[in-house]
């Protein structure tokens, strides 16, 4: 047997460029991610929608006992109201709460169960019963769209989505961006259905939608908010512009007339 | 903070880890492997082979352990595309060069020693390879590999 000096072969690296390499894998990865979340998000939420209001209620009734309400004398006022508009919504299954909350800044929110919180701050800052009555619909959009449970059910799906990926650890910040941004469309979908409802509430109680949106233009650091283009779109809340806009355009759809009379406020709401 | 800016903290210093560790990284290799296939055209008269015992024609005169080791590092673009292949399977191309850079320079290394030794050829080669452990959490994570290439150095005697 003869010995033959030979030059390597250089066969045991496969040539791709590492560049090439490293583009396909992020891709690969986010895409997957994406599409997992949506297929899990899209399963959950279904199963959430046929979830009883009434279970909701008693599972999240603890909650509203946490929270720094104020006897406020027109709390009876917008209760009732807000009853009223509840009952423009054919089918309501919820048993509508009002509370009043002990803070300057004018504010809102729906509580999972049927809670509908109002903050000081709010009611001394509406100027018409129509402003108050779009803000109270808004909240009732909340509870017609199940938002809560959709919205725990979403963010449930991403951490079991992420959590299958990583393997548990904590994940490359690739996958958290990604998350963050799929959840954030969606938050922003569910003020968007919200706002739709509240004036559709509005335009039956009222024949017409004018005042309904001053509101917008009270709430605060929305002049000054986060600017640019990816500033508006990575906050949860859709611009202010962009919902009065998308809000007009509706009204035009349906015919509500943007003019009519607004309705005052029950005296009860007379500046202290 | 504007999010976009906050955003830009997070993965910045990321980012220019990779960048980092890719331009080295690269530099690094390039080199190697020109030096590496330099010295492999030298040493290529020497025969360097597996069995273990020489052929009987050969008439050993004297023999002596001989071996080249190398240790390299993982830059981090090539720890990242791995931690990547993690997830998702296949072959971690990132890793292939550089352990065929490493075992190939270790064999060189061999190779040198026993050409400086004045020896012919070298038998029974044997290669290792040892994971160094990394000082972060509980030992996880490679700080490199080193690359061990051994044998029997012999002179061919008449």
């Amino acid at each position: 047997m003869e010995w033959q000096p030979r030059d390597l072969p250089e066969n045991n690296v496969t040539r791709v460029h590492p560049l090439k390499e490293l583009a396909t894998l992020v891709l690969g990865i986010a895409l997957a991610t994406v599409a997992l979340t949506l297929v899990v998000a899209f399963t959950l939420d279904s199963v959430v929608r046929v979830l009883p209001p009434s279970w909701e209620a008693r599972i999240f009734s603890g909650m509203w006992t946490d929270l720094e309400r104020t006897d406020d004398p027109r709390a009876a006022a917008v209760g009732a109201l807000l009853a009223e508009l509840a009952a423009e919504w054919p089918g309501n299954p919820y048993e509508v709460r009002l509370f009043v909350m002990d803070s300057a800044e004018p504010n809102a929110f729906a509580l999972p169960g049927g809670a509908v919180g109002v903050t000081r701050g709010l009611l001394d800052a509406v100027g018409s019963e129509n402003e108050l009555a779009f803000v109270l619909g808004h909240e009732l959009g909340h509870f017609s769209g199940r938002h809560h449970l959709r919205g725990i059910s979403r963010s449930l799906s991403v951490a079991l989505v992420l959590g299958a990926a990583t393997g548990g650890s904590s994940g490359t910040l690739l996958t958290q961006w990604v998350s963050e941004v799929t959840q954030l469309g969606f938050a922003r979908d569910h003020e968007r259905e919200a706002d739709r409802f509240g004036l559709e509430l509005v335009a039956r109680r009222y024949g017409h939608i004018a005042g309904a949106m001053n509101f917008f233009e009270k709430l605060p650091g929305d002049a000054g908010g986060p600017t640019g283009r990816m500033g508006a779109w990575l906050a949860t809340h859709p611009g202010s512009p962009r919902r009065i806009a998308d809000l007009r355009a509706l009204a035009r759809a349906h015919g509500w007339p943007a003019d009519g009379e607004l309705t005052a406020l029950d005296p009860g709401f007379a500046p202290r | 903070m504007d999010p976009l800016v906050e955003l830009a903290f997070q993965i910045g210093p990321f980012l220019l880890l990779l960048l980092v560790g890719y331009v080295s990284g690269t530099a690094i290799e390039r080199g190697h492997y020109s030096d590496i296939r330099k010295r492999e055209a030298r040493t290529r008269s020497m025969p360097v082979i597996s069995f273990r015992r020489p052929p009987a024609s050969w008439q050993v005169s004297s023999a002596s352990l001989v071996s080249g080791s190398t240790v390299v590092s993982i830059d981090y673009f090539k720890r990242f595309l791995a931690g990547l292949r993690g997830m998702t399977g296949g072959r971690i191309t990132s890793y292939e060069s550089l352990l065929d850079r490493a075992r190939r320079e270790a064999v060189l290394r061999m190779k040198e020693e026993a050409q400086g030794l004045g020896y012919d050829a070298v038998v029974n080669m044997r290669l290792e390879t040892s994971r160094l452990a990394s000082s972060n959490r509980k030992g996880q994570g490679t700080a490199g590999v080193e690359i061990l290439a051994f044998g029997t150095a012999v002179k061919r005697g008449a």
